[in-house]
C-alpha cells in the first residue's frame, strides 16, 4: 500500500448546513493518471476542494502516509498538492510572467527563472505574451497557463477540475494530450475531473464515479470505458 | 496670470498630501474592495508620533518620520491581526463598522492623551522660496512634496512588481481563491497592505503639516479625509498612479476652481464631494481604476 | 427553556402584546415627570442627571437612527450622512419658526418632501453601484454641512456661526392638567418623593408637553416603518437583497426601492433634526458634523441592525453615554486625564468594536435572547382551509 499518494477514506464536506458529499473512498497511486467522472452537481469540485483544504471536511485524507484531513490550502501546497480549480485558474490581472512566477511561491531555490524560461520554451504562446495580462489570454490559453502556474510549484500530485470546460474540441484533445506528456516526463501525479468522460478514460489509469455525493463505479479505465451501464449513462452511447 | 501659477503650486502642495492618503486608501482598497474610514486617524495619530519622536526624544526629523512611519505600520498590522481578520474580507458591514470605532476610539485617544490644542510641527523642508516664475513663488515646500509623491510611489511600485511580498499582494488583489491555491496565506498578506497603507499615511501627515501654515492636532485629517477619498474615488479606487493624479487634481480645485468661481474657501470641501458624486455618475470605476464596478 | 409560551393569533398573546404597549405607554407617563428636571443618578460622587429635555433629544436621535435602520435594512448598506439630512431639517424648520412664525408641527411639511428629494438626489448615483459608495458619498455630505451653513448666500437665513436661535415654545393647551397630575402623583405613597415638589413651573410644563409630542411623533414614524417593513414591497425588496441572483433579475425595480428607501431615511434624518431643535431653541452648525453622522451609526450598531426597538436603545446610548461621560469627575483606577479628555468618544468607538465582535445583533438581540429564556412566542398554527381563504 505505500505506493499510494493520495488516500482518502470516508471522506465527508459540505457547504455551511448543505452535506454534499457522503463517504467518499478513493485513492491514488504514484505516477497514476486518475479521473473522476459524474453529472453536473455530483460532488465533483466539492471532491478536490474538500482535498485541497478548500473547504473543511471530515474523513481520513493521507498524502505519502501523512495526515492531511486538517490541513488549509496554502499549507497543502507546500505539501506537494497543486489545485488547478474550475473555470480558468489564472490570476487575470497579473501578467502571464507574474503568474508563472506566482506558481512558485512556496519555492525558495534558484531555478524559478529557468523553469519559467522552460515554459515558454514548451509553449512560445505563453513567451511571446508573456507581459500582458492573462486575462487577455484565449481560452486555452489560460488553462495551459493555470496547469503551468500549478506545475510551478513542483507538485508531487496535481489536482485538475474540468479543464475541458468551455474549450472547442480540438483544443481539449491537445491539452489532454499535454497532460498525458506531463505526466510521462515529470512522473507528476494527476486527479483528473471531468464530465468528458471518453477523452479523460482516454489518458487515465483508472476512474472513479460518483453520482449525488456517493461512490457509484470505480474500476480500470478500460473497464469503464466499455460498460454498458456507464458508457449509457456518462458517455452519452 | 502670477496669481493663476501661484494657485497652481498651492494646489499642487495641497494636493500631495491629499494623495499620500488616498494611495493609503487604494492599498487596501486593491486587497479587498474595502475603505478604511479611519485611515485619516490612522495618519494623524502617526503624525504625533512622529513629532513625540522629534520633539521629546529628540530624534533627528527625517529619522523621526522614518520611526514614526514603521511604528505606526506595527500598529496597523496589530489593529488587521486582531480587529480586521475574525472577519470575512467579502462581508463589508461588519468590516465599515469596525474602521468607524477605530476611527471614533483612535481620534478620542488622540484627543485625550495630546490634547485639542494645535502644535507646531518641526520642519522636515529647507523653507524659503525656491524659485520664483513670472512672479508666482515655488516654495521649497511644494518642490519637496512633489519629490516625496513621486518617491513614495515609485517605492511603492517596486515593492509591488519586484519583492515576492508585491507579488502576493497583486495575487489577493486579483483573486483570493487562486492564491491560496498557490500557497499564498491571504490574512498577512492583506496585513502588509495595511502595515503600508498606515506607514504612507504617517508619512503624508508628516508632509501635510511639515508646512509653516499648519499645525498638528487630532481633527487634522477629519476633512482631510474627505479629500483623500475623493482623490481615490476621481482616480479609480484600485490605481496608484490615479490616487496621485486625483489627489493632485482634488487640489488644484481646491485652489483653483474654488477662487475663481468666486466661492467661498469652505466650499473646497463641497468641491471634493461634488466631484465625487459625478465620478460616481458618470465613471465608477474613476479616471484609472479597473472598471469592475458591479452596477446592481 | 422558556417557562412560558404563548401561540400568535390566541388571546393569551394578545393580552401579552397589548400588555407591552400600556407598559411603554406608563414608562413615558412616569419619566415625563418623574425626570423632569431632578431625576438624577450618583455613582462615586459623580452625578448623572437624567433630565427630561435629554430623554427628549434621545428622541431625536431614535428617529434618526430609525432612518438608518431603513437604510441598512433595505439595501444592506450604511449611510454615513445622516447628520446632514438632521441638520437640513432642524435648520429648515427652524428657520420656518423663527422667520416666518410657523408652528413647529406644521414645518414637517416642508422638512419631510424637502429631505426625502434631497435623499433621492444624492442617493441615487451611490445606490446604483455596489460595494460602499453610498458610504462615500453620504460621509461627503455629513462632513461638508457645517461649511454650507457658514455660506454668505446663506447667512440671513441660517445665522450663520452664531446658531439660529428660535423663540417660540411648545405651550400645552389649557385643557391639559399636567400641573394636576403631578400634585397626584407626588402623593404616591413611597414613590411620591420621585416627582418633585408642588406645581409645576411654566418651564417645566413646557418641557413635559414636547416631551410628550415627540413622543408621539415619534411613535407614529415608528409605527409607519414597520408597516413599510411588513408591506408586500417591503418583504419584496428584503427578499431580493438577500438573494443576489433575483437581484440581478429584478435590477431595475431594485434600484428604484434602494433609491426610494434612502428617500424615506433622509426624510426621516429631518424630521429627527426638527425634533431636536424644536427641543433645544437653536440650531447651530458645530452640532451637525460628521462626528454626529457616525455616533449614529454607533446609534444603529449598539442598538441592533434591522430592529426597530434597537432604534430606541441607540438614541438613548448615544444621547447619554457622551454627555454622562463628561459629566463624570471621578472614577477609581482612572486617572484624571482619562476622564477630562473625549472620554464618551473612547467609550463608543471601543463599544462599538467590542459589541460587532461579541454581540452582533447589538443591545436587542441580547434583550431577545434573554426574554426567550421567559417567554416564547410561537407562530399561529396554519390551518388548511383558512390559509387557502387567505390567498383569495
Ligand atoms: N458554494 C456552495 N454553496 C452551497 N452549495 C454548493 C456550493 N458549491 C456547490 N454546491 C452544491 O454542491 C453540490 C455539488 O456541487 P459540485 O461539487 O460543484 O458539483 P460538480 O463539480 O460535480 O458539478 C451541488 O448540489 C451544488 O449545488
Ligand atoms: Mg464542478
Amino acid at each position: 500500500m505505500t505506493d499510494r499518494l493520495l488516500d482518502v477514506k470516508n471522506l465527508h464536506a459540505g457547504y455551511g448546513p448543505i452535506a454534499v458529499l457522503h463517504g467518499l473512498d478513493f485513492h491514488v497511486s504514484e505516477g497514476e493518471i486518475v479521473v473522476i467522472l459524474g453529472a453536473n452537481g455530483a460532488g465533483k469540485t466539492t471532491t478536490l476542494r474538500a482535498v485541497s483544504g478548500m473547504i473543511d471536511r471530515t474523513g481520513s485524507i493521507e498524502l505519502a502516509g501523512k495526515s492531511i484531513a486538517s490541513a488549509k490550502a496554502p499549507d497543502l501546497v507546500r505539501a506537494g498538492v497543486a489545485h488547478v480549480p474550475q473555470g480558468r485558474g489564472t490570476l487575470p490581472e497579473l501578467s502571464v510572467e507574474d503568474n508563472l512566477r506566482v506558481g512558485a511561491y512556496i519555492r525558495n531555490d534558484n531555478e524559478i527563472d529557468a523553469d519559467i524560461e522552460q515554459w515558454f520554451q514548451a509553449y512560445p504562446v505563453l513567451g511571446e505574451r508573456k507581459n500582458q495580462r492573462a486575462g487577455s489570454l484565449s481560452g486555452g490559453e489560460q488553462q495551459m497557463l493555470a496547469v503551468a502556474r500549478a506545475l510551478m510549484s513542483r507538485p508531487t500530485l496535481l489536482l485538475l477540475d474540468e479543464p475541458s470546460l468551455g474549450l472547442a474540441p480540438i483544443i481539449v484533445a491537445d491539452l489532454f494530450e499535454r497532460f498525458a506528456e506531463i505526466n510521462k516526463e515529470l512522473g507528476t501525479t494527476m486527479l483528473v475531473v471531468e464530465q468528458n468522460a471518453q477523452l479523460a478514460l482516454g489518458i487515465a489509469d483508472r476512474g472513479y464515479v460518483i453520482e449525488s455525493g456517493e461512490m457509484f463505479a470505480e474500476g480500470p479505465a478500460g473497464e469503464l470505458i466499455n460498460d454498458d451501464a456507464i458508457r449509457r449513462a456518462y458517455l452519452g452511447v | 496670470m502670477d496669481l493663476f501659477l501661484q494657485r497652481i503650486f498651492d494646489g499642487l502642495s495641497n494636493g500631495a498630501t491629499y494623495a499620500l492618503i488616498a494611495m493609503a486608501l487604494v492599498m487596501i482598497f486593491k486587497a479587498t474592495t474595502l475603505i478604511n474610514f479611519a485611515q485619516g486617524e490612522f495618519a494623524m495619530f502617526g503624525g504625533f508620533i512622529v513629532l513625540v519622536l522629534a520633539t521629546e526624544q529628540g530624534l533627528p526629523m527625517w529619522i523621526a518620520v522614518i520611526v514614526g512611519m514603521l511604528i505606526s505600520a506595527v500598529l496597523a498590522a496589530g489593529i488587521e491581526r486582531t480587529l480586521i481578520r475574525p472577519f470575512d474580507p467579502a462581508d463589508h458591514l461588519p468590516l465599515v463598522i469596525i474602521t468607524l470605532g477605530l476611527f471614533l476610539a483612535i481620534n478620542a485617544i488622540a484627543g485625550i492623551v495630546w490634547r485639542f490644542d494645535p502644535r507646531a510641527f518641526p520642519e522636515l523642508f529647507p523653507s524659503g522660496k525656491a524659485m520664483s516664475i513670472a512672479g508666482a513663488t515655488l516654495s521649497w515646500y511644494t518642490v519637496f512634496t512633489m519629490i516625496t509623491i513621486l518617491v513614495v510611489a515609485g517605492g511603492l511600485t517596486l515593492l509591488l512588481n519586484k519583492t515576492k511580498v508585491g507579488l502576493a499582494f497583486r495575487a489577493v488583489s486579483s483573486n483570493l481563491e487562486s492564491s491560496e491555491l498557490v500557497g499564498i496565506k491571504v490574512g498577512p498578506t492583506l496585513q502588509f497592505g495595511w502595515a503600508i497603507a498606515a506607514a504612507v499615511g504617517t508619512l503624508g501627515v508628516s508632509v501635510f503639516v511639515a508646512s509653516p501654515f499648519r499645525q498638528l492636532e487630532p481633527q487634522v485629517m477629519v476633512t482631510g479625509l474627505i479629500f483623500a477619498v475623493s482623490a481615490a474615488a476621481l482616480g479609480g479606487l484600485d490605481s496608484l498612479g490615479g490616487a496621485i493624479l486625483g489627489g493632485l487634481a482634488i487640489g488644484l480645485v481646491q485652489s483653483i476652481a474654488v477662487p475663481y468661481l468666486g466661492v467661498p474657501t469652505e466650499l473646497s470641501l463641497l468641491a471634493a464631494v461634488v466631484v465625487l458624486l459625478l465620478v460616481l455618475l458618470f465613471k465608477p470605476s474613476g479616471l484609472f481604476g479597473t472598471p469592475q464596478v458591479e452596477r446592481v | 427553556m422558556a417557562s412560558v409560551q404563548l401561540t400568535k393569533g390566541t388571546r393569551a398573546y394578545t393580552i401579552y402584546k397589548w400588555a407591552g404597549v400600556l407598559a411603554l405607554v406608563l414608562l413615558v407617563f412616569v419619566a415625563a415627570f418623574a425626570f423632569n428636571d431632578t431625576g438624577k443618578i450618583s455613582v462615586f460622587d459623580n452625578d448623572y442627571k437624567i433630565g427630561l429635555t435629554r430623554i427628549t433629544k434621545a428622541i431625536s436621535f431614535m428617529v434618526a437612527i430609525l432612518g438608518l435602520q431603513v437604510v441598512a435594512g433595505f439595501t444592506g448598506q450604511l449611510s454615513l450622512g445622516q447628520g446632514f439630512f438632521f441638520g437640513t431639517g432642524a435648520y429648515l424648520s427652524a428657520w420656518l419658526v423663527a422667520d416666518h412664525s410657523w408652528p413647529w408641527f406644521l414645518t414637517l411639511v416642508v422638512v419631510v418632501p424637502a429631505c426625502f428629494l434631497l435623499g433621492l438626489l444624492f442617493g441615487v448615483p451611490a445606490l446604483k453601484i455596489k460595494g460602499l459608495y453610498l458610504a462615500l458619498v453620504t460621509l461627503g455630505l455629513a462632513a461638508v454641512f457645517p461649511s454650507l451653513i457658514l455660506l454668505d448666500v446663506l447667512e440671513p437665513y441660517t445665522a450663520g456661526a452664531a446658531g439660529k436661535i428660535v423663540d417660540s415654545d411648545l405651550i400645552a393647551p389649557e385643557w391639559m392638567p399636567l400641573d394636576g397630575i403631578a400634585t397626584g402623583l407626588q402623593k404616591i405613597p413611597l414613590i411620591g418623593q420621585y416627582f418633585g415638589d408642588g406645581d409645576l413651573s411654566s418651564k417645566q410644563e413646557q418641557r413635559i408637553w414636547t416631551f410628550f409630542l415627540m413622543a408621539v411623533l415619534a411613535a407614529v414614524c415608528f409605527k409607519m416603518v414597520s408597516n413599510l417593513i411588513s408591506s408586500r414591497p417591503g418583504r419584496a425588496i428584503r427578499a431580493v437583497r438577500d438573494n443576489e441572483t433575483s437581484a440581478a433579475v429584478n435590477g431595475m425595480s431594485l434600484s428604484y426601492h434602494k433609491t426610494m428607501s434612502f428617500g424615506v431615511a433622509s426624510a426621516l434624518g429631518g424630521v429627527g433634526g426638527m425634533i431636536y431643535v424644536a427641543e433645544l431653541g437653536i440650531a447651530s452648525q458645530g452640532d451637525f458634523t460628521q462626528l454626529l453622522s457616525i455616533l449614529f451609526i454607533v446609534g444603529l450598531v449598539v442598538g441592533g441592525v434591522g430592529t426597530l426597538s434597537g432604534a430606541v436603545i441607540g438614541g438613548l446610548v448615544i444621547a447619554f453615554i457622551p454627555e454622562w461621560a463628561s459629566s463624570t469627575q471621578n472614577m477609581p483606577g482612572v486617572p484624571d486625564r482619562w476622564l477630562q479628555g473625549p472620554t464618551g468618544g473612547l467609550i463608543l468607538g471601543v463599544g462599538l468594536i467590542v459589541l460587532t465582535f461579541v454581540l452582533p445583533g447589538g443591545i436587542i438581540s441580547g434583550v431577545r435572547k434573554l426574554r426567550a429564556k421567559i417567554v416564547q412566542v410561537l407562530p399561529a398554527p396554519i390551518r388548511v382551509g383558512e390559509s387557502i381563504a387567505a390567498k383569495e
